[in-house]
């Protein structure tokens, strides 16, 4: 899954020249279906790794593995937020495939926001175009939760589910 | 416990990852990008062959009009030259000056295999690579002579092109019909617009008129096109103008380059070295 998630991110969705403002980061989808009772060091350690492959095959100079590392090491932090539940403990959600569509919807658009939010600033460093840089933001941040919202429901949600 | 490992991991990460992205420059970008095309660049090549397949029409279009254009300017040389032919003193300064064009830039072709414009350090990668006669700096133009960067790195098979649009880029421009040239550079809003800064306020400029590369950057010969003034304001010090350049080639649909290298480079820029040390060795007590 992560390597096709590489492929579509870096031949796909960075070819797509439709403007300069939109760029969705759709890779993240690895870290937010990686199982929930992956432990917190394997979770921030596999998000680097992806980070470093995306940094390598596209010449970013280390931009992805710092937003990638970042959301590995936030991930239980979100699932707690948005699922009311801690990760692990007696009342842990076992599954991906146990959350509401709500709560997915949630915990998707809050990790693919986390990741963009250290990815865009760290970018543009600088906050004199903070409003050009907030609304790339934006209208890449709706790009990447639709495609992974659809991802899942097409592809992911079967194989959770078996 | 493990928590605070976990932390102090993340930490020592990010430190190192931040540590190496702030000391990144366009040069290692492109050092990781060519070691990538070396391995990946295949794929790349297959992916973009596909969309490439699309834009053909249009491209042929292109290339019908540049034909005819310059048969156009070869018309001209070949009168130019008949002409000579009855003044050898005229042939002999016609030749040199031909001798001469010809003998200091090297062209050569190649197609894109990859190129982003939603970063802000956009890189272009190109099919031709060090065993095709690709070297570093060279120029990158469209067939219909407009500019688009220069080559930053090579592998054996690809290269690695540093466009307009990455905030790295600067080069030297100037209006058609003026001496004044400013600093072209890219401010990563539009891909259809550059700016240029530090154009002197006597410059003669209006809305429309063309812009082309001065001939003092290494990399493009004088005259290449890069845009047209698109608006124009006098900065805070009213001491020159800060301009808002329209491209004059669409950097979302380009698929065929020209390659342009300046045998002189080499020689000029060891000559600069060398007086730059010279001058340093001469500064000194």
């Amino acid at each position: 899954m992560g390597l096709t998630l590489v492929l579509l991110q870096i031949f796909l969705f960075d070819n797509i020249a439709l403007s300069s403002y939109f760029h969705p980061l759709i890779y993240v989808a690895f870290i937010i279906l990686l199982p929930l009772d992956t432990k917190p060091v394997w979770t921030m350690l596999l998000s680097t790794a992806m980070g470093l492959v995306v940094d390598v095959m596209t010449g970013m100079g280390g931009l992805n593995v710092i937003a990638c590392t970042a959301l590995g090491f936030f991930r239980p932090m979100i699932l707690s937020a948005v699922s009311g539940h801690s990760p692990t403990g007696e009342n842990a959600i076992t599954g991906l495939h146990r959350f509401t569509e709500k709560i997915m919807f949630w915990y998707i658009t809050a990790m693919v926001f986390c990741h963009s939010v250290i990815y865009f600033f760290l970018e543009s460093l600088s906050w004199d175009h903070i409003f050009r840089t907030i609304l790339r933001l934006l209208v890449s941040d709706i790009g990447a939760i639709l495609f992974i919202w659809y991802f899942v429901k097409l592809f992911i949600e079967k194989i959770l589910k078996k | 416990m493990r928590l605070i490992y976990v932390g102090l991991l993340f930490i020592l990460i990010e430190t190192v990852a931040l540590n190496y992205y702030a000391h990144s420059s366009h040069y290692t970008q492109a050092k990781i990008l060519s070691r990538a095309n070396s391995v990946f660049g295949w794929a790349q090549s297959s992916v973009f062959g596909v969309k490439h397949f699309f834009t053909l029409r249009r491209e042929n279009m292109e290339l019908s009009e540049r034909i005819a254009q310059l048969e156009g300017q070869l018309a001209v040389y070949r009168e130019r030259e008949a002409n000579a032919q009855t003044d050898s003193l005229g042939f002999q300064s016609m030749d040199s000056l031909l001798h001469e064009s010809i003998s200091q830039y090297r062209y050569t072709t190649a197609r894109i295999v990859q190129s982003t414009i939603s970063h802000n350090r956009n890189y272009i990668t190109l099919n031709r690579g060090l065993m095709h006669g690709v070297v570093e700096d060279m120029a990158v133009i469209t067939p219909t002579g407009v500019m688009v960067g220069y080559v930053v790195g090579c592998s054996e098979r690809y290269s690695v092109v540093l466009p307009l649009l990455n905030t790295d880029f600067r080069t030297s421009g100037k209006i058609v019909g003026d001496n004044n040239f400013g600093s072209i550079y890219w401010n990563g809003h539009s891909p259809y617009k550059v700016q240029m800064t530090e154009l002197s306020k006597y410059a003669e400029i209006e809305e429309g008129q063309e812009v082309i590369a001065s001939g003092l950057s290494h990399y493009f010969p004088e005259g290449i096109r890069i845009g047209y003034v698109d608006s124009f304001t006098l900065n805070e010090n009213q001491t020159s103008y800060d301009v808002e350049i329209r491209l004059a080639a669409n950097m979302t649909k380009l698929n065929n380059v020209l390659l342009i290298e300046n045998i002189d480079y080499g020689e000029i820029s060891h000559l600069e070295q060398t007086q730059g040390r010279d001058g340093e060795q001469g500064s000194q007590p």
